[in-house]
């Protein structure tokens, strides 16, 4: 019978972490960048909850895990609502190609 | 911490509710009388005043609010926090003068209500930010700052680089702070708390795998280096200075700024402070050498920031460049890690609040005539507006440091903080930096006046109102430059961090 | 033995079987004579006309982000639901402000018309049959790159 243990959730939250990373980085379409973005927010997530329930560090992690989701929501909305505005201005959301301003 | 410690400790937090009332009542305005918009400016003016008086009326006090444990809290109210919340409330004044004249916010005027809203959510996120000894409570606060932010980034809808601004703000800020996130999980993983004074004692007796400890503390500045726009966490800064409403511009390049900087001292130096001796040297715990990383960081930021400014021809980006170098001279102030080095880079905040305010309002004023930011257009205007001219001139010499301006009396305090601590090397690279920065800015003067154009240029009105708050902005620079001591005072009284 | 877990597990497997080996003896016993008109999605409808990747109404995304962040929000009152009985009145009040702040913007989007179902003046979308639908596609919001 597999123990899962704290290096399990771990293990879990740096590939999430590692993921998000890598769409972040190679991914050109906004709305994918932003969901890397999500899975770096929840990798952080599952530390904190894995650290409160194996650290018996009591119920703040817990606590934290849900300040963090409700602010994960407020930025998807707002970033969301950002994508949608350029879409309209421009419509094209290719990070590449959004290049008006630069050196 | 039970619910009656938690709303007797609110007398500590009289300024934030002041904001916060402040935001509700403009909501509320807005909702009843959705028609008239002229009001807003005004109530918001009334609600800075308040939180003003509360601000000053906090100086002196030294005591933890919302208390985990007898020695610690989420909220620290002291004398340094009350500082940067002046600047704060300072720059946002300014800010809300510049809103009223400027015709990129005119534009928008429907959504008056929404833009000011936005902006006092900006100043509780501050507010919060520069008290805040909470690693969680720091990384909400500057997700609040963050959140108003990107829509006021991208306030002016329909304009393409208004939108890609906040699309290039929203993308960056949001990894950023996700990285930062993962740092302070990976913190409360190895000790068990977010608050900043018990990680300090739990480092000060245990030892860490020093590699996770020294990665989470990375991935904690890299999202405090973004909000001060320190290299190499700079790339979104010249796009969304440029792109951005000229206001908001303004104010992401001082407040913001302001604190995020208050918040990179208050973390280095509680977390990670093993005590000050008596000439107010910091000894920092032997874990990450904190001299060599901001000296890094700061040197990057100087050279990176002037060296691209060199070749920029819209004036807008061209400051965006020159805001970064400036944070490279006063991450410098921290590098010293003294009580000297603290006072120095305040000092430079006072200075740096008016003359970079100043600078972008002259520019917002030329281009809400010709509408253009573009150095190459400046050309010959210094005959027909001769006002105008000559403060941005007086801006942009306090800028380089130039004396007798104040500009001067901020970078003369920081060489002086340098040299006293052996750091001469790193003073050298400051001043060779000055030197370059010159270049950029005696350019754009150079077009101002020296220039000899043929065509008709445009006569640049000033109003009343503008140039009274342009006397405002400049005057101190000059009385400062001369008459230093009541900056420097200042500054030393507040340099009281809670605890130490 | 089974533990509890196991018994439940028994109880879905055997409800899972049945319906497949239903499903396949239906099939394996029944005549199969499809023609073109039994296969269309409404077989007594109309006919299906262009592409379903067609643009969804900008409204339905902005009911949606409302109700995220009003539905993500109300997360913050489950900890509180459970405590606040211990605080009594104070502790009521504190629940009750952050209820009024959430009320606020709500009152806020209702105001600025963002709650009404305004029928956009739109012109409905018509394909005409020699535009090949993968065209079509391409103009949505590039989601797979």
């Amino acid at each position: 019978m597999l123990n899962v243990g704290l290096t399990h959730f771990l293990v879990i939250s740096v590939t999430l972490f590692s993921f998000g990373m890598y769409g972040v980085i190679t991914r050109k379409n906004a709305v994918m960048v932003l969901m890397g973005v999500e899975l770096i927010l929840n990798s952080a997530n599952i530390n904190f909850i894995a650290f409160a329930k194996f650290g018996n560090y009591g119920l703040q992690g817990q606590i934290i895990a849900l300040f963090v989701i409700v602010l994960a929501a407020a930025e998807a909305a707002i970033a969301l609502a950002i994508v949608i505005n350029i879409y309209k201005t421009i419509t094209n959301i290719n990070v590449d190609e959004i290049d008006s301003l630069r050196d | 911490m039970n619910i009656d410690s938690i709303i007797s400790d609110l007398i500590f937090i009289k300024p934030e509710i002041a904001i916060a009332a402040t935001l509700v009542l403009i909501v509320l305005v807005d909702l009843i009388s959705p028609k008239s918009k002229t009001a807003l400016p005004y109530i918001s003016l009334l609600g800075i005043a308040i939180a003003g008086v509360f601000v000053v009326q906090q100086f002196g006090t030294a005591e933890f609010a919302f208390k985990t444990s007898l020695s610690s809290g989420m909220f620290a109210a002291d004398d340094f926090g009350s500082f940067f919340k002046i600047i704060v409330l300072l720059a946002s004044v300014f800010v809300i003068f510049f809103s009223i004249s400027s015709s990129e916010i005119k534009s928008v005027n429907d959504h008056l209500g929404e833009y000011y809203t936005l902006m006092f959510g900006m100043i509780l996120g501050m507010f919060f930010m520069v008290s805040a000894s909470d690693l969680v409570l720091i990384f909400i606060s500057i997700e609040l700052l963050s959140l108003s932010s990107y829509v006021l980034a991208g306030f002016v809808k329909n304009t393409v680089r208004s939108s890609e601004a906040s699309l290039k703000y929203v993308i960056y800020g949001g990894v950023s702070s996700g990285i930062m996130l993962f740092g302070i999980s990976l913190i409360y993983g190895l000790t068990g708390t977010t608050n900043l004074y018990e990680i300090n004692s739990i480092i000060q007796i245990q030892s860490f795998p020093h590699i996770t400890f020294l990665i989470a503390t990375l991935f904690i500045t890299v999202g405090l280096g973004f909000k001060i726009s320190a290299a190499p966490f700079h790339f979104w800064t010249p796009d969304v200075y440029e792109g951005a409403p000229l206001p908001i511009t303004a104010y992401l390049s001082v407040a913001s700024k302001a604190a995020g900087f208050a918040v990179l001292i208050r973390f280095i130096k509680i977390t990670f402070i093993n005590s000050i001796d008596h000439h107010g040297n910091w000894e920092l715990l032997n874990i990450i050498d904190w001299r060599s990383i901001i000296v890094l960081l700061s040197i990057l930021s100087m050279t990176l920031g002037n060296f691209t400014a060199l070749w920029q021809d819209n004036l807008k980006r061209m400051l965006a460049y020159s805001s970064i170098a400036q944070a490279g001279y006063m991450l410098l102030g921290i590098a010293v890690l003294s009580d000297q080095g603290l006072t120095a880079t305040m000092i430079y905040f006072i200075v740096y609040l008016f003359m970079n305010l100043g600078a972008f309002f002259v520019v917002m004023l030329i281009a809400n005539e010709i509408g253009s930011e573009d150095i190459e257009d400046y050309k010959g205007l210094g005959k027909t507006m001769p006002f105008l001219g000559v403060t941005l001139a007086f801006f942009l010499l306090s800028l380089a440091g130039i004396p007798p301006t104040a500009g001067f009396i901020g970078k003369v305090v920081l060489f002086i903080a340098l040299v006293d601590a052996n750091m001469i090397a790193v003073a050298v690279i400051a001043l060779l930096n000055t030197v370059v920065s010159l270049y950029y800015y005696v350019r754009v003067l150079k077009n101002l006046y020296l220039v000899q154009v043929d065509e008709e240029k445009p006569v640049i009105k000033l109003s009343f109102a503008n140039g009274f708050v342009i006397i405002l902005l400049a005057a101190p620079i000059l009385i400062f430059g001369v008459y230093f001591t009541p900056i420097v005072n200042f500054a030393k009284n507040s340099i009281n961090i809670l605890g130490f | 033995m089974l533990t509890e877990f196991g018994k439940v597990f028994a109880f879905i497997l055997t409800a899972v079987m049945f319906v497949l080996i239903a499903v396949f003896a239906a099939k394996l016993i029944r005549p199969a004579r499809p023609t073109k008109e039994k296969l269309t999605t409404y077989e007594c409808g109309e006919n299906p006309e262009g592409s379903p990747w067609v643009k969804f109404n900008i409204r339905f995304y902005v009911v949606a982000l409302i109700f995220l962040i009003f539905d993500v929000e109300v997360v913050m009152l489950i900890p509180w639901a459970l405590v606040y009985q211990d605080s009594g009145m104070l502790g009521f009040l504190v629940g009750a402000i952050f209820l009024i702040l959430l009320g606020l913007g709500m009152a806020y989007e209702w105001r600025k018309g963002d709650l009404e179902w305004a029928r956009p003046k739109i012109t409905p979308l018509v394909l005409t049959k020699t535009e090949p639908p993968e065209e079509k596609q391409e103009k949505e919001l590039n989601l797979g790159e």
